[in-house]
C-alpha cells in the first residue's frame, strides 16, 4: 500500500491557467520521491495539495487506504519544509521545534526529550536558545527541518528547501537531507528545480513539465532511458546533444543520417524507423577522443566498446578547461532539434548563426583535442538516443 | 599606502562629499520652513511666558513666575488628569475594537470584508469638527434621535451631555472617529505576515486563537506600538470634541476641561498670552514626557516577553 | 523498466498568449486572483457559526459608523422645524434640500458665507498640500539618497518635531503672527501647513524603497546635473508616495480647525471648519434658529469632497498604509 497516491491530480486556478494536469504518483513507505522540472511547472502546487494548502480541483490524494481530499491540512499529519523556512521569527529555536507539540498537548518532559532529539539529530542542541535572526541560512533551513520531523509525520513534504543557500552549503546539506530522511524513515515528497539534486537525491524522481508528468523512474532509469525528448535534456549536465535527422540502411545494417555524416548502428533495433526522420540525441559524456580510445582498445574493458564505435567530425569552436574534464563546443552540419531549455531552432537564426556551436563534448582531460579547426569524436552509437520527432516520444528500440 | 594612492584617496572622496554636499538644497527649503514655522515661534513661545503684560505697567519679565502660576493651578492639572484618563480608556477600547477586526478581515472570516474596510475608513475624512456636530445632534438631549431609541428602549431621560455622561459620549465620539484609521494600519501589518508563516502554524494544527495571539500579534507589534503613541499623543491634546459640545451644551463643558481648551481660553479669551505661553510649553513637555515613555514602556515590555 | 512514456507537447510549443482583454475582463481575473490568494478560512477549524457572526459585528459596527453620516444626510433635506421634531433616520416633508443649499451663498447674519469658506478651504488645502508634497518630495530625496554632514541629526530632528504637540506648536504660530501683525493672513494659515514631518518621513522612506541608487549613479556618469536627475529619474519613480503625501497633506489641512481658530478673526478668512464650529454655537446661542439647517448641510457639503476623493483614489491610500507600517 503507497504511504501516498496522487490519482488523475488536478488543479486548475479560476484564471483557466492549468498548474497540475491529472497527475498520476505513488510513493511508498520510506521512500524519497524527488518533483523536479523548471519553474512553473506545477511541482509546487502538487505539493501544496499534497499538504492541503491548495484545494484540488479533481482527481485524489491518499494517505495509505484513507482518501484525503476533504481532510483538512491540519489533520492530514503531513509536515513541510518550506522554502524561505517559514520559521516563527520572534520564538527561539527550541520554541520553533516544541511548538507542534504543545498544539497536541504533549505533556512537559516528553516534550522537551522529543525537541532535544531532534536538535540533537540535527546538531542544533548549541542553538537552542537563539532567535531565527540570528541564526545563518544553512541553520535556519535546520531548524525547519527539526520542526517537521519532531512531529513524527506520517508524510514528510519539503519545498525546494536548498534553494535559498549558497551552492557549496546546498551540497552540503543535501547529504544532510538524506541523513535524516535515513533515521525518520518517512514516506517523502521533495520538490526542486535542480536536476543535480533530484538525479543525487531521489530514490524515484518525477518530471514535470508544465503540469504534465513527463516520466517517473530512478535516476538511472531516467538517465539510460528518457522517455521524451524533454526528460533527455532535461537530465545530464551538461544537457543532452539533439539533432534532426533520419534513419537508414547503410552497407549491412542501418546508419543514422545526421546532416553530411552517417553512423552506423550497431543493430537493426529501430527498424521500424527505417527511412524516417528522427531526433536523435547524443549526451556530452558519449563523444570520446579516438586517440584516447585506441589506448583504452588495448585493455580488454576498452575492446568491448571499441565495437560500437562511429566517429563524427565536427568543427571545434571553443573549449572549456575544467581540470577534471574538458568541455569542447563544435559545430556540425546537422539542425539542431529543440530541447528542455532551447526555444526551439528558430532562435538559433541569428546574425552569429554560422558561428553557434551546436553540440558539446564531455572529454577526458588528456584529450589533445583543442578548439579551433576539424576535429573527429568517437560516438558510442549503443548509447545513441531516439525520439519520435512529431510527439517527442522516446522511440523504442525492437527487441529491448 | 604610497602618498599618490592617498592623495588619490583624498581626491575621490572630496568628490564624494562634494556631491553629497549638493544634497542640503534639497533639504534647506524644508528647513527653512521649519526654522521658520516651528523653530521661531517656538522659542518665541517660550520667551513670551517669561514676562507678564499688565496693562498698567506694560511688559515685564517675570521669569518662572507664569510657570508656577500655571503648576499650582488646579484647573490645568485637573485638566491634565481628565485626559490621562481619557486616553486611558479611550485607547486601549478602540485599539481593541480595531485589532479585532483587523484580524478579521486579514484571515477573511468575514464576508464583504473589503466592503466593510471601506466604510470602516470613512470617518477619517471626516473633520473632528464636523463629527462633533453630527454626534451633538444625534445625542441631543431632547430632540436627538438616540436619545429617542433611548427612550423607546426604557432608558427614558438619558442625558448624553450630563457631566456624568458628556465624558463617555465623547470617548464614543472619538472612537467613532479614529477607529477605522487604526484598523486599516494594522491591518496592513497583519497582511504583511509572511504567508508561509501561518501556512506552517496550521500545518501543525494550531488553533486560531494561538494563531492570532502567539504568531500574529507579536508580528505587529512595532505597528501596534507606533499606534498607541500616535493615539496618545491625540488623546492628550483633545480639543475640538468637547469644544463643539460645549457650544451644544455648555453646562457640563467647563473651559478647563482638557489643558489644550484651558490654553486656548486663557490667550483668546482671557487674553492672557503669556500664561497661555507658559501652560503651552508646559502642556508639550508633559506631552513629550507621557509618549516617549510608553515608547519606551512598550519596548522594555517587548524585551521581556 | 521506466512508467510508460507520457505524451510529450511538440518541442517547440510554448504557453498559450493569451488574447488581448479588455479593461473589464482583466479586473475580474484581478480579482478572483487576488480572492484565491489569501489563506482559506475554512483551515482556521472553526465551529459552524462563527463567519456569519463576525459578518454581524462588522456590521454592526458599519452601522454604526455610517448613522451619522445617514443622519447628516437625511437631515440636509429638513427644515429647522423638522431637524428636531420629526423622526431623525427618515425623510419629512417639505423636501428643502435645494432651500437649504442657497443659503450657503447667502451671508446671515454676518457670520460669513458658506461659499467663501469653501473656497478659502480648498485654497489653503491645495496650496498648502502641494506645498506640503513638494517640500516633502525635496527633503524625502534629500535625505534618503545624499549623506551630507548633519544630514541624519537633522532627519532625527525632524521627526522628534512629531512628539511636540501641535498645540505647543500652533498657540506659539498665533503669537508670532500677533507680533508680526500676520492675524487674518493667508499665508499664515498656508506656509506652515507646508511643514510636514510626517510628509518628510514617508517620502524618505518611499525613495529608500523605489529610487535605487545605481539608477542615480548611471544618470551623473551620463553628465546629468542633480536637479535634472531629480525631476527626470527619481521624481516618476516617487509618483506614488508622492500621491499618499498628497492626498494626507490635503486632508490634513483640509481637516485642521486648532490653526485657523486661532489666527484668523474675520471670517472671510475662515475655512469651512472654523466656519461650521461658528454657525454650531451661534445656531445655539443667538436667537436665529435658521442656522441649524444650515450647519447640516454645510456639514454634508464638507464632507463629500473628501468622502469622494477617498473612494476614488482608493489604492493610494492603501499603498500609504503599507508606507507607513513598513515604514517601522
Amino acid at each position: 500500500m503507497a504511504a501516498i497516491s496522487l490519482r488523475a491530480l488536478t488543479k486548475v486556478y479560476a484564471t483557466g491557467i492549468t498548474a497540475v494536469d491529472a497527475l498520476d504518483l505513488d510513493v511508498e513507505p520510506g521512500e524519497f520521491v524527488v518533483l523536479v522540472g523548471p519553474s512553473g511547472c506545477g511541482k509546487t502546487t502538487a505539493l501544496r495539495m499534497v499538504a492541503g494548502l491548495e484545494r484540488i480541483t479533481s482527481g485524489t490524494i491518499s494517505f495509505g487506504d484513507r482518501e484525503v481530499n476533504d481532510v483538512s491540512p491540519r489533520h492530514r499529519d503531513v509536515a513541510m519544509v518550506f522554502q524561505n523556512y517559514a520559521l516563527y521569527p520572534h520564538l527561539t529555536v527550541y520554541q520553533n521545534i516544541a511548538f507542534a507539540l504543545e498544539n497536541k498537548h504533549v505533556p512537559g518532559p516528553q516534550r522537551d526529550r522529543r525537541v532535544r532529539e531532534a536538535a540533537e539529530v540535527l546538531g542544533l542542541t548549541d542553538l537552542l536558545r537563539r532567535k531565527p535572526r540570528q541564526l545563518s541560512g544553512g541553520q535556519r533551513q535546520r531548524v525547519a527541518m527539526g520542526r517537521a520531523i519532531v512531529r513524527e509525520p506520517a508524510v514528510f513534504l519539503m519545498d525546494e528547501p536548498l534553494s535559498n543557500l549558497d551552492a557549496k552549503l546546498r551540497v552540503q546539506m543535501r547529504s544532510e537531507v538524506l541523513r535524516v530522511h535515513h533515521s525518520i524513515g518517512a514516506a517523502t515528497l521533495y520538490v526542486t528545480h535542480d536536476q543535480t539534486e533530484a538525479m543525487t537525491m531521489g530514490d524515484r524522481v518525477a518530471v514535470l513539465r508544465d503540469g504534465v508528468l513527463q516520466q517517473y523512474a530512478t535516476p538511472r532509469e531516467l538517465y539510460d532511458r528518457p522517455a521524451n525528448v524533454f526528460v533527455a535534456s532535461f537530465i545530464g549536465s551538461p544537457e543532452m546533444n539533439l539533432y534532426e535527422a533520419s534513419l537508414e540502411e547503410h552497407h549491412d545494417g542501418m546508419a543514422v543520417a545526421l546532416g553530411s555524416q552517417r553512423l552506423g548502428l550497431p543493430d537493426q533495433a529501430y527498424r521500424a524507423y527505417l527511412g524516417r526522420k528522427v531526433v536523435v540525441g547524443i549526451r556530452p559524456e558519449d563523444l570520446g577522443d579516438p586517440a584516447l580510445d585506441r589506448l583504452a582498445g588495448a585493455t580488454a574493458a576498452g575492446a568491448h566498446s571499441q565495437r560500437s564505435r562511429a566517429t563524427l567530425t565536427a568543427d571545434a569552436r571553443f573549449a572549456e578547461m575544467l581540470g577534471s574534464e574538458q568541455h569542447v563546443f563544435f559545430s556540425i552540419d546537422a539542425t539542431p532539434a529543440g530541447g528542455a531549455t532551447a526555444a526551439g531552432s528558430a532562435g538559433q537564426a541569428g546574425l552569429l548563426a554560422d558561428s553557434e556551436p551546436n553540440g558539446v563534448a564531455r572529454l577526458d582531460p588528456r584529450s589533445a583535442i583543442r578548439a579551433g579547426g576539424k576535429v573527429t569524436f568517437s560516438v558510442d552509437t549503443e548509447r545513441l538516443h531516439f525520439f519520435d520527432p512529431d510527439t517527442g516520444r522516446a522511440i523504442e528500440a525492437a527487441g529491448d | 599606502m604610497t602618498a599618490v594612492q592617498r592623495a588619490a584617496g583624498r581626491r575621490r572622496s572630496t568628490w564624494i562629499r562634494r556631491r553629497d554636499r549638493r544634497g542640503i538644497w534639497f533639504v534647506v527649503p524644508f528647513m527653512v520652513g521649519f526654522l521658520l514655522f516651528m523653530i521661531v515661534p517656538l522659542g518665541y513661545a517660550i520667551y513670551t511666558s517669561l514676562y507678564t503684560t499688565k496693562i498698567i505697567g506694560g511688559t515685564t519679565f517675570s521669569g518662572a513666575s507664569n510657570y508656577s502660576q500655571t503648576v499650582q493651578s488646579g484647573e490645568f492639572w485637573s485638566g491634565v488628569v481628565r485626559v490621562i484618563i481619557f486616553a486611558c480608556i479611550q485607547i486601549p477600547v478602540m485599539l481593541a475594537i480595531a485589532f479585532f477586526f483587523a484580524c478579521v478581515f486579514d484571515l477573511g472570516v468575514a464576508k464583504f470584508g473589503r466592503t466593510f474596510r471601506t466604510i470602516f475608513f470613512i470617518p477619517f475624512a471626516v473633520p473632528a469638527v464636523v463629527g462633533a456636530v453630527m454626534w451633538s445632534f444625534l445625542l441631543e438631549p431632547q430632540f436627538g434621535p438616540i436619545v429617542h431609541l433611548a427612550n423607546a428602549f426604557g432608558f427614558s431621560g438619558t442625558n448624553f451631555f450630563s457631566p456624568s455622561l458628556l465624558f463617555s459620549s465623547i470617548i464614543v465620539i472619538v472612537i467613532w472617529e479614529w477607529t477605522g484609521y487604526n484598523m486599516t494600519i494594522l491591518y496592513t501589518a497583519l497582511k504583511s505576515v509572511p504567508r508561509d508563516v501561518v501556512e506552517a502554524a496550521i500545518l501543525d494544527d494550531t488553533p486560531l486563537w494561538r494563531i492570532i495571539l502567539r504568531i500574529k500579534l507579536p508580528m505587529v507589534r512595532s505597528a501596534i506600538v507606533m499606534l498607541v503613541f500616535l493615539n496618545t499623543i491625540g488623546a492628550l491634546q483633545l480639543f475640538t470634541e468637547p469644544l463643539i459640545l460645549s457650544y451644544f451644551e455648555t453646562g457640563s463643558v467647563s473651559i478647563n476641561y482638557t489643558p489644550t481648551l484651558y490654553i486656548f481660553n486663557t490667550a483668546i479669551a482671557g487674553d492672557q498670552t503669556n500664561l497661555a505661553a507658559a501652560a503651552a510649553v508646559i502642556l508639550g513637555l508633559v506631552i513629550v514626557v507621557i509618549s516617549v515613555g510608553s515608547l519606551l514602556f512598550r519596548r522594555r515590555r517587548g524585551e521581556l516577553a | 523498466m521506466s512508467a510508460p512514456p507520457v505524451q510529450a507537447p511538440p518541442a517547440a510549443a510554448t504557453a498559450p498568449v493569451p488574447a488581448p482583454q479588455s479593461r473589464r475582463e482583466r479586473r475580474r481575473q484581478q480579482r478572483l486572483a487576488e480572492r484565491e490568494d489569501g489563506i482559506p478560512a475554512e483551515f482556521y477549524g472553526l465551529r459552524r457559526g462563527t463567519v456569519p457572526l463576525l459578518t454581524g459585528l462588522a456590521f454592526v459596527f458599519a452601522i454604526f459608523t455610517l448613522v451619522p453620516i445617514a443622519w447628516i444626510v437625511i437631515n440636509s433635506t429638513k427644515t429647522q422645524a423638522n431637524i428636531f421634531e420629526t423622526f431623525g433616520f427618515w425623510f419629512a416633508r417639505p423636501f428643502s434640500f435645494f432651500h437649504n443649499f442657497s443659503l450657503l451663498f447667502q451671508n446671515v447674519d454676518g457670520y460669513g458665507t458658506y461659499i467663501q469658506w469653501f473656497g478659502n478651504t480648498v485654497l489653503y488645502a491645495a496650496l498648502g498640500g502641494a506645498g506640503a508634497t513638494a517640500l516633502s518630495a525635496f527633503a524625502g530625496y534629500g535625505f534618503a539618497r545624499f549623506s551630507f554632514r548633519g544630514s541624519r541629526v537633522l532627519f532625527y530632528f525632524t521627526i522628534a518635531a512629531l512628539l511636540v504637540p501641535i498645540t505647543a506648536l500652533t498657540l506659539p504660530l498665533y503669537l508670532t503672527y500677533a507680533k508680526a501683525h500676520l492675524i487674518n493672513s493667508i499665508w499664515g494659515m498656508i506656509l506652515p501647513s507646508m511643514i510636514s514631518p510626517v510628509g518628510i518621513y514617508l517620502m524618505r522612506v518611499y525613495v529608500d524603497l523605489s529610487v535605487p541608487r545605481e539608477l542615480i549613479d548611471a544618470a551623473r556618469l551620463d553628465g546629468a546635473g542633480e536637479a535634472k536627475i531629480f525631476f527626470r529619474v527619481a521624481l516618476p519613480l516617487m509618483v506614488p508616495g508622492f500621491m499618499t503625501v498628497l492626498l494626507i497633506s490635503v486632508v490634513a489641512v483640509w481637516n485642521n480647525y486648532f490653526l485657523p481658530l486661532l489666527i484668523f478673526n474675520i471670517n472671510t478668512r475662515y475655512p469651512l471648519t472654523v466656519g461650521i464650529g461658528l454657525w454650531s454655537e451661534r445656531a445655539q446661542n443667538s436667537g436665529n434658529a435658521q442656522l441649524f439647517p444650515m450647519v447640516v448641510i454645510g456639514g454634508l457639503v464638507t464632507i463629500i469632497p473628501l468622502i469622494a476623493l477617498f473612494l476614488i483614489l482608493q489604492r493610494y491610500w492603501r499603498s500609504g498604509m503599507l508606507l507607513g507600517s513598513i515604514a517601522n
